[in-house]
């Protein structure tokens, strides 16, 4: 399993660490950002251009963007961040559909290799990389309050950020696990990436417009996203215990159905 | 109970969809064979090659390697087989040390580092090679490492596809000669792929020829030379009637008063008897060759 890991890791490596940087930079960033924001006391303006739609689906909770804290959170669930999480660990998990296809699967399962071990380290990878993709974010929060000076200004606390990135790391576990399913259906790695991919852009979009589109609404509970309500875990009054358990729970359900799939499948 | 043979498939049929892969294969491979698996693209070799290794699941019909069910048993029954794909797929970033070590911990089977240098040295795979990237090796090259890797950790039964496929005629004898040792020191059974009859001919005990996924004909070379029909040219001294008759097992293609031409199946002693007391100036019979005998089994649809 062990060699199996380190293989997937090492060719995987430059996208690895791109998408690693990426994250922390982005953080780092953000953070920079909102201390000038503050520092200019710019945020009242920031409130008046936000969009319409967004004021009256949101509500008062539209403000929280409009603060120090809120902006900095935003690091943590801008649709950027959270695709490159949640397309990182469906790289992983189409992975054993990529060596069925390069034919990659003969060389490991003409050995003592049983089946489910490929999907195994795909998963486990694709948690890794969700771990260390949330750490790496929190590390570039805590590096631009340091560097730029804003650790006097209200930055979201070691709570806050936990609950946000343990959320988000629980959408990346859901799509990890559904990509895990298709992949397992699919002899094309192209096929399999590309339905996954856009999976997770159109259920972003149907979550992001359900909340200025009323009839939208009806099919919001469908995207993984609609789980991760970043305003209201801001505010606190988020149901964390239930969007947590309905991720995780799909994202596990989707991997079973994988596995069984994979092992019936011929390769 | 006697030793069971190392490989077996009984009525073992693969369906992709209305598309026959193989249809009620039933062969049997001795322990310590070299077993030739002949048949043009698309004939259902790999087909069959992969169901041994449960890459593919059997739409019906059984298979066993050295007796351990290639299904139900799927993990000890790999553990006996060394495998070299018909086209080899790589990692372009490793280097075939590495290549060949990842694949040896893959399974943990034991590999002697006397034998892998061994075969390094009869393959010519030098350490400069060796410590190569794969995406930088020539396709020879890399064919060469498939092959050791089949072969390292010396397992019972090497399962190998078209395995000289890109060889030069140095590396083929080099091949040759690692067959004729596996089969001297008896551990291995081998269990080869080709399109190649010449090497076929040369190494194998036994052949079995599939042709639309179904085994069209099985037997040790001398059963097929004993079976293949032969051309046979009797030339005179003197000009002769054409026969009213010829033995079973002949039939005549063509006769003038100088010579007849003949087709022999079987031993050519009667046809002999009956050119008693003519005046036979020669008599030609063309050499088996495998090529011949296998074409005729291609008519039409090779496939």
């Amino acid at each position: 399993m062990i060699g199996l890991l380190r293989r997937s890791a090492a060719q995987a490596r430059y996208l690895l660490i791109g998408s690693f940087v990426l994250l922390f930079g982005f953080q780092l960033i953000i953070v920079g950002q909102a201390a000038e924001v503050q520092r200019t006391q710019a945020f009242g303006r920031v409130a008046e251009l936000m969009p319409a739609f967004l004021q009256r689906g949101l509500g008062s909770k539209a403000m929280l963007l409009a603060t120090f804290r809120g902006t900095v959170s935003f690091g943590y669930f801008h649709p950027v961040v959270c695709l490159i999480v949640a397309l990182m660990a469906m790289y992983f998990t189409t992975e054993p559909v990529h060596e069925i296809e390069s034919g990659l699967v003969d060389l490991q399962l003409a050995r003592a290799v049983p089946r489910h071990r490929l999907l195994t380290r795909s998963f486990v990878l694709a948690e890794c990389c969700i771990v260390t993709a949330v750490l790496l974010m929190s590390l570039g929060t805590w590096t631009g309050a340091h560097l730029f000076d804003a650790n006097t200004l209200d930055l979201p606390d070691a709570a806050l950020r936990g609950r946000l990135l343990l959320n988000l790391s629980a959408v990346g576990s859901c799509f990890a696990g559904f990509a895990l399913f298709v992949g397992a259906m699919s002899k094309r790695w192209m096929t399999a990436f590309t339905t996954v991919t856009l999976t997770a852009i159109f259920t972003y979009l149907v979550d992001f417009l359900s909340i200025g589109w009323r009839p939208m609404r009806a099919a919001a509970w469908l995207s993984p996203f609609h789980y991760y309500p970043a305003l209201s875990i801001i505010a606190g009054d988020a149901p964390m215990g239930r969007n947590l358990a309905v991720l995780f729970g799909a994202g596990v359900a989707f991997a079973i159905a994988g596995y069984w799939r994979f092992q019936r499948r011929d390769l | 109970m006697g030793v069971p043979p190392a490989i077996r498939t009984e009525g073992l049929t693969k369906y992709y969809g209305p598309v026959i892969g193989i249809e009620d294969l039933s062969l049997e491979v001795a322990v310590g064979e070299v077993y030739g698996f002949l048949g043009a693209n698309g004939a259902g070799k790999t087909t069959t090659i992969r169901l041994l290794l449960d890459l593919l699941r059997p739409s019906r019909g059984r298979a066993s390697v050295l007796g351990v069910d290639c299904y139900r048993d799927s993990l000890a029954a790999r553990r006996l087989i060394g495998y070299l794909p018909g086209d080899l797929p790589i990692y372009p970033d490793l280097t075939a040390r590495d290549y060949l070590s990842y694949l040896s911990k893959l399974d943990n089977r034991p590999v002697s580092q006397a034998y892998l240098g061994q075969l390094c040295d009869r393959f010519d795979v030098s350490e400069i090679d060796q410590r190569r990237r794969l995406r930088d090796q020539s396709h020879g090259m890399k064919q060469k490492i498939g092959i050791i890797q089949a072969l390292m950790a010396r397992p019972p039964v090497a399962i190998l596809d078209e395995p000289t496929a890109g060889l030069d005629p140095l590396m083929v004898q080099a091949f040759r000669e690692t067959v004729a040792d596996l089969k001297r020191e008896g551990r291995t059974t081998v269990f080869l792929s080709s399109h190649v009859l010449s090497e076929v001919e040369a190494m194998c005990d036994r052949i079995g020829l599939i042709r639309g996924g179904r085994i069209v004909t099985t037997g040790t070379i001398d059963d097929l030379k004993r079976d293949a029909t032969r051309r046979v040219a009797v030339s005179f001294s003197a000009p002769v009637p054409a026969p009213s008759s010829v033995p079973a097992g002949a039939t005549l293609r063509s006769a003038s008063a100088a010579e007849w031409v003949l087709e022999v199946r079987g031993p050519v002693g009667p046809l002999v008897r009956t050119l008693a007391g003519l005046p036979v100036h020669d008599v030609v019979v063309e050499p088996f060759k495998l090529e011949d005998y296998i074409a005729q089994f291609y008519g039409g649809d090779a496939r």
